[in-house]
């Protein structure tokens, strides 16, 4: 692995160049999700609002002689495919799309891959991968056929996708998207996390807390109904939320640490804010990346305090992976879900495991029990392998 | 457009054809094989047992090349220059190591850390972006209509300058041969034109 090059001076994040975007406004009309606190968005919202973590010993495969045993998972052995599928329907009912809607929606799909492919027999494994696996979602829920996108980007695939499909919403290029994301804890995943040593080795997820140990997988499937809002009101439907504003950058530092001062992360939230056209103090609550370790923490935290200046003092934090894991290539729609759920039930989720302040790492954390708050602006950041990084703005109507 | 100086191949054919059906204009490209290349590609520091990221690694940096960027410099990173964008398009992504880590796990064998970090496409990406100071979005695709679409875009609503589009397909089945292309794509000159719009705002 080449090392991570040596750090310069950056001009402040909001000296960066300025974001563009369509004249439209995307919003969101539907959600479906899946989690270590069951199905639905009911269970994901009482689940995070209790600020208990949903860790435990793995059942799902065995995890004799990993280093770590624990996941947030939901119980048995859910079928990836049949879960997603069962989302983007799920969504589609939640944002009352007719059958003729629906054919005319496209599917942006955050997946690995089909969990078969690694097994399969070679002459099978070209019609395994996630591109067949999203065109056989669309065909099962009766999207259209064209348009099929699939993201790989690994823990920013999903909320790459949001990004884009706001974007082209708001270009006029498309009227309605279905973003969706699909990760169920597997055995071949968590063999290379644990092979990797990033896992929690105590069983909690700590985010920007001292003696953060990792972080630890979970179970997360969901669905977004992201249209334009001349289309939601032609269809007389009442938004969730606005999609207001989006960035996505790249750190450009190393291939799997993220850059130290979180040159990156910090660029994708200036982006995100210019296209809400809302200032750092606006944001009532920002769901954290938040991984648990080492090294993404304290970048994640120089990001925020580089973007949001003196509001990054006031502006409440906290990140849900501490409850509901690492959901990989499906973290930014899981995350988006909870971001909007609790922004509209006006309570925000802990940043649970805290065990004491992290200097490398001072944000205004919603710590001891969710916070009574109602913001007009929340945002929800992700970061990748790679110096992926995205920021998502939520406008409550 | 800089002359290419490797057969063309199905993987450039195909990123091509798509960049002119995006109105993408092509500033470089690039293919592997090339008529002089060996069997695999130069081994890429990091990466173990496969192909995958050495062939990334290896057709970026020619597109790259022929349109006479440079390696960053050792030292502290600038922010000045094109702001390029990465898009990464694999149909079954880094099949070959997933293979390996499914047997190791079926074995009850140990998993060899580097797997780890090798395990999604963004990793050679960001190898890329360190490499050849790239410092727009990372983004992986499984199709290539999909990786021209979202080169794009970035480049329409300014996120990036241009966009380094990489086509990456393992071998899956005996005769078949690993085959690798890139481009660097710009958006037309009426299309960096466009006017900003109003950001969101309040507006209801």
């Amino acid at each position: 692995m080449t090392d991570g090059r040596a750090l310069a001076p950056e001009p402040p994040a909001n000296t960066a160049r300025t974001a563009r975007r369509g004249p439209g406004s995307a919003v969101v009309t539907g959600a479906a999700v899946l989690s270590a606190y069951g199905r639905g968005t009911d269970a994901l919202l009482a689940g995070v609002l209790t600020g208990r973590p949903a860790f435990a010993p793995v059942q799902r495969f065995a995890v004799e002689g990993r280093r770590v045993q624990f996941a947030a998972t939901m119980s048995g052995s859910p079928d990836l495919r049949t879960e997603v599928s069962r989302s983007v329907r799920e969504a589609s009912e939640d944002a009352g799309l007719s059958p003729a809607e629906r054919a005319r929606t496209l599917l942006f799909l955050a997946i690995h891959c089909d969990p078969a492919m690694a097994r399969a027999p070679d002459a099978a494994r070209s019609g395994l991968g996630p591109g067949a696996f999203a065109a056989g979602v669309a065909d099962e829920c009766g999207l259209s056929g064209d348009g099929v996108r699939c993201y790989t980007s690994a823990c920013v695939a999903a909320s790459t996708a949001a990004a884009d499909a706001a974007a082209i919403i708001a270009h006029g290029q498309a009227d309605r998207v279905i973003v969706a994301g699909g990760y169920l804890v597997d055995s071949d995943q968590f063999a290379l996390f644990d092979a990797g040593r990033v896992l929690a080795a105590d069983g909690q997820v700590r985010p920007f807390s001292t003696g953060r140990r990792g972080l630890l997988l979970g179970d997360g499937v969901g669905a977004v109904v992201i249209e334009s809002q001349q289309s939601a009101r032609a269809r007389q439907v009442p938004p969730l939320a606005r999609l207001a504003g989006w960035g996505r950058t790249g750190d450009a530092y190393h291939p799997c640490q993220p850059h130290p001062e979180g040159v990156g992360l910090a660029r994708a939230i200036v982006a995100a804010l210019q296209r809400a056209g809302i200032a750092a103090d606006d944001l009532g609550y920002i769901n954290a990346h938040g991984s648990g370790t080492g090294h993404s923490d304290p970048a994640e935290a120089s990001a925020l305090r580089r973007a949001l200046g003196d509001a990054v003092t006031t502006v409440p934090i906290s990140s849900t992976k501490s409850m509901h894991g690492q959901a990989l290539e499906a973290s930014g729609v899981l995350e988006l879900i909870v971001t909007l759920l609790a922004a509209r039930k006006g309570m925000l989720p802990v940043n649970a495991g805290f065990l004491g302040p992290d200097e490398s790492c001072r944000l205004n954390l919603v710590l001891g029990e969710a916070l009574a708050a109602t913001p007009e602006f929340a945002m929800s950041l992700n970061a990748a392998f790679g110096g992926a990084n995205t920021a998502l703005v939520i406008g409550l109507p | 457009m800089t002359t290419l100086t490797t057969a063309q191949s199905p993987s450039l054919a195909g990123l091509l054809e798509a960049a002119a059906a995006a109105g993408l204009a092509v500033s470089s490209s690039a293919a592997w094989p090339g008529a002089r290349d060996a069997a695999e590609p130069a081994p890429l520091a990091g990466f173990i047992d496969s192909t995958f990221s050495p062939l990334v690694a290896e057709v970026a940096g020619r597109a790259l090349m022929h349109a006479r960027r440079e390696p960053a410099p050792p030292g502290p990173a600038t922010v000045s220059g094109p702001v390029t964008a990465i898009v990464l398009v694999t149909a079954l992504g880094d099949v070959t190591s997933a293979t390996r880590v499914a047997a190791a796990v079926d074995a009850g064998a140990r998993v060899p850390p580097l797997h780890f970090f090798q395990s999604v496409p963004n990793a050679v990406a960001g190898y890329l972006a360190a490499r050849w100071h790239l410092t727009g979005p990372v983004v992986c695709v499984s199709s290539t209509a999909a990786g021209l679409g979202v080169a794009g875009l970035l480049i329409e609503d300014a996120d990036a300058d241009e966009a380094l589009v990489v086509r990456i397909d393992l071998a899956v089945t005996d005769g078949d041969r690993d085959s690798a292309a890139a481009i660097l794509v710009t958006g037309p000159a009426s299309r960096n034109a466009l006017e900003s719009h109003e950001p969101e705002g309040r507006k209801q």
